[in-house]
């Protein structure tokens, strides 16, 4: 297979940008869950709809729309949280539920499906390469601040302590995963990425034994229900979000049999 | 005494939440490897106090810490651990800026101040949610004491300790004290504590109710104000 024959293949470019998108969400997600922030994480990937229903208004790319949404949403809901101590699940709760209702009015019915739910048949090979870059990115930089991040979520005073500037990681964690929610946004659906974030991440909790075994594992797991979950949609011939969400759901199950105690 | 400039000075401290005070008009002062034992009933503000001192929270007056003053805190409890599966190692990686590789200088800085703290190396293989409270506290003091900082604040958990791994765990701060010269402040429950390790006390409701050495300021009618009259558990020694 050559070069233009594999940019060609619909699956395959369905499949790789599947899997470096949940390769950054699942990441990502394992400290969705230290934060227990899993709720937050669903509605947040709501506020791409107005973004996509906008950028449709004007005529621009909706990814484009939803990342800008997205980021400011990331910021507001940082910025929030600082300002007035409130719960990040309460801010989101109050603001951006809202934006669920705005995103339904402004996008016309089939794209407010794909939207929401993904579609596998708009992959183009320039935004499989764009997906994939910026995944490598959200990873790295993820990876990068791992350490200080993990204290900044869990014990936000003995980072400070030290010198750490919590606000700030937090602050950086939260960009990233708007980002990430973004990115999966054509292939899986803003609705469905919020989960794909999360399930990996709880099974991995269930399984795991120290903080690298649950970064790892979440990562592992995201990477597997995302293969799996597009295998088995492109054989039958369904849309990937809900195959994906459905071997999460599954491999949560399975792992609730090894969860100790 | 020692004339030596303090390593802490707190000048007319306030903290007030939602216009509330819990800290008003405190001031002490505390030189370098003075034990300072902070004590009060629940609710007297001696937490927020050290979250003032660290800079955790706004406040009004003047804390000036010695320039270059490595402060290590010991919290009276850490995070909800069960949604964090962390081994006592990963714990302590966390305090160093590197990525997940380049580890090796602060392994054996751990596996000495694990020594130090009386603990061995095998619980660096453990995860933390699994430790007694003991072990857990003392993984929490090796964790604080890890950069060899000047200063210690140590925010003792309000039950839970056995008396016998409490007794030890001071005895261990006192050498930490003797052996490093280390600062200690006290937040502590316990007045036994006062009496037999602390070199200063503190005594705060709301506002500072006594300072000094504990045999002067703590005196049975400085307790009755500060607890209640008849609730104290003091025992002399």
């Amino acid at each position: 297979m050559n070069i233009n024959e594999i940019l060609n293949n619909q699956f395959l470019l369905v499949f790789v940008s599947g899997i470096f998108t949940a390769l950054a969400a699942s990441f990502l997600g394992a400290f969705i869950v230290v934060k227990k922030m899993a709720l937050v994480g669903d509605v947040l990937s709501h506020v791409a709809l107005p973004g996509i229903g906008l950028a449709l208004l004007f005529n621009v790319d909706p990814i484009y729309g939803a990342v800008i949404f997205l980021l400011f949403a990331a910021f507001g809901t940082w910025f929030i949280e600082k300002k007035t101590k409130l719960s990040a699940d309460a801010i989101i709760g109050t603001f951006f539920t809202a934006t669920l209702a705005l995103g339904v009015l402004l996008v016309p019915d089939q794209e407010l499906f794909e939207s929401m739910f993904g579609n596998i048949f708009i992959i183009k090979p320039y935004d499989a390469i764009a997906v994939i870059i910026a995944s490598i990115i959200i990873f790295a930089l993820t990876l990068a601040i791992a350490r200080r991040l993990t204290l900044s979520i869990a014990a936000p005073d003995l980072a400070k302590s030290i010198g750490a500037k919590p606000d700030i990681f937090y602050l950086a964690f939260l960009l990233l995963f708007a980002m990430s929610i973004a990115l999966g946004i054509k292939l899986i659906g803003s609705v469905l990425m919020g989960a794909l974030t999360i399930l990996p991440a709880i099974s991995a909790r269930n399984l795991s034994w120290s903080l690298k075994s649950f970064l790892g594992l979440s990562v592992i797991l995201g990477v597997l229900i995302t293969g799996l979950g597009i295998l088995l949609a492109n054989a039958l011939n369904f849309p990937p979000g809900p195959t994906i969400i459905i071997f999460g759901v599954v491999f949560f199950i399975i792992s609730l049999l090894f969860k100790k105690a | 005494m020692k004339e030596t400039m303090p390593i802490l000075e707190v000048k007319n401290l306030s903290v007030s939440f939602d216009k509330q005070e819990v800290l008003k008009d405190v001031s002490f002062s505390v030189d370098e490897g003075d034990v300072l034992a902070i004590i009060g009933p629940n609710g007297a503000g001696k937490s927020v106090l050290f979250r003032a001192l660290l800079g955790l929270i706004p406040f009004g007056g003047e804390i000036k810490w010695r320039e270059n003053a490595q402060i290590g805190y010991v919290p009276q409890k850490l995070f909800e651990k069960a949604e964090l599966p962390l081994t006592v190692k990963e714990f302590f990686i966390l305090k160093s800026r590197n990525l997940f590789f380049r580890d090796r200088w602060i392994i054996e800085s751990i596996s000495h101040e694990l020594k130090s703290v009386g603990l061995n190396q095998e619980i660096l293989g453990q995860q933390l949610a699994n430790l007694s409270r003991g072990q857990f506290q003392r993984v929490l003091i090796a964790w604080a004491i890890l950069k060899h900082p000047s200063t210690l604040l140590f925010d003792e958990p309000t039950a839970g300790i056995d008396l016998a791994g409490e007794d030890t765990v001071y005895n261990l701060l006192r050498r930490l004290r003797d052996e490093r010269g280390m600062t200690i402040l006290i937040i502590s429950h316990d007045l036994n504590i006062v009496y037999r390790y602390a070199d200063k006390v503190l005594c705060l409701n709301k506002e500072m109710l006594c300072f000094g050495a504990p045999q002067d300021a703590l005196t049975g009618e400085q307790i009755g104000r500060l607890y209640g009259e008849g609730v104290f558990n003091h025992h002399e020694h």
